[in-house]
């Protein structure tokens, strides 16, 4: 495998697999949780659709950078989250801030999940992985 | 005025970032993050799009969007290429095999191809002579499809600018009218 994932410490992979379950199984109407690098490579992954979480990942790296260049150029700070709003449900990317592995959180919720539950749920399980 | 969509594909590492900062007249946007792929030595890597300003010298605009290299971003090829009147496909002539790299974008873009005009950049050609630009153009002609092929240096202005008026000759041809 050409990738840095296989160098990551597998406390860190370990701990990205429970959050994404975490996330998953705790929180109603969520179908999948996606860890990726920044650079679309994807760590670990709950899924609970017929979905690739490959594709999925390199989605979150696409729209989380994308995020990134519409934040710098409105001046409006650091980007903290992208959310995507459909007519069935949502999709919000979370930057994990580490500096060895920068990477991404990308939770996807069905129209039963609750935005701001899983933005919060999202939002300390990056604090969690960037300080581990 | 008007405006023109030009897009810039191909490998990763052939130069696509570089290419439009060279001949962009607004600091280009850029979404490069770590590579951890450590298969390439490269320590940024494109996973949204790059996008610059060039105008000519008639008043026309151009807009040069670039695509991340690899094809696990090949979604948002798709998505970068509507609406664009020209095509520009970067090769590494540095990496592995470079025919193959190829390869990977024209069948990435082989529904544009058949009206889309194109020209193909081969890059680090002085450095890896080989394979020549006449084994890329028996590999085109195999695919039934006859573009531009340019050794470039993508750092140089002037070379990414040959591209692009290789690229407007065909869209002049193409179109008959009076695009520059």
């Amino acid at each position: 495998m050409n990738h840095l994932h296989s160098s990551l410490s597998p406390s860190l992979v370990t701990l990205a697999h429970e959050h994404a379950n975490a996330i998953v199984n705790e929180l109603a109407g969520v179908t999948a949780v996606i860890v990726a690098t920044t650079d679309g490579f994807d760590i670990a992954s709950s899924v609970r659709i017929d979905i690739d979480s490959a594709r999925l990942a390199a989605l979150a790296s696409s729209i989380a950078a994308i995020g990134e260049v519409v934040s710098a150029e409105a001046r409006l700070g650091s980007t903290r989250c992208v959310t995507v709003e459909t007519d069935s449900g949502f999709a919000v990317a979370y930057r994990v801030a580490r500096l060895d592995v920068p990477m991404v959180i990308k939770v996807l919720g069905g129209p039963d999940a609750v935005l701001a539950q899983v933005k919060y749920r999202a939002a300390a399980a990056a604090t969690l992985l960037r300080d581990a | 005025m008007r405006e023109h969509k030009i897009l810039f594909t191909g490998t990763m590492g052939a130069g696509k970032t570089t290419a439009i900062g060279a001949v962009s007249e607004v600091p280009p946007l850029v979404t490069d993050v770590m590579n951890t792929d450590t298969s390439s030595a490269k320590a940024m890597t494109t996973v949204g799009l790059d996008f610059g300003l060039l105008t000519l010298d008639n008043g026309d605009r151009l807009r040069l969007f670039g695509t991340p290299g690899q094809a696990r971003f090949d979604f948002l090829w798709k998505i970068l290429v509507r609406n664009s009147l020209g095509l520009v496909i970067l090769v590494d002539n540095s990496s592995a095999d470079p025919l193959a790299d190829l390869a990977v974008y024209l069948d990435g873009f082989v529904d544009e191809l058949r009206t889309l005009p194109c020209v193909v950049g081969i890059g680090r050609t002085e450095q890896h002579p080989t394979p020549s630009l006449d084994d890329f153009s028996n590999r085109l002609e195999a695919r039934g499809l006859v573009l531009p092929l340019l050794p470039v240096d993508v750092r140089r202005r002037d070379d990414v600018l040959m591209l692009i008026d290789t690229l407007l000759a065909q869209l002049e041809v193409q179109a008959g009218d009076d695009i520059p």
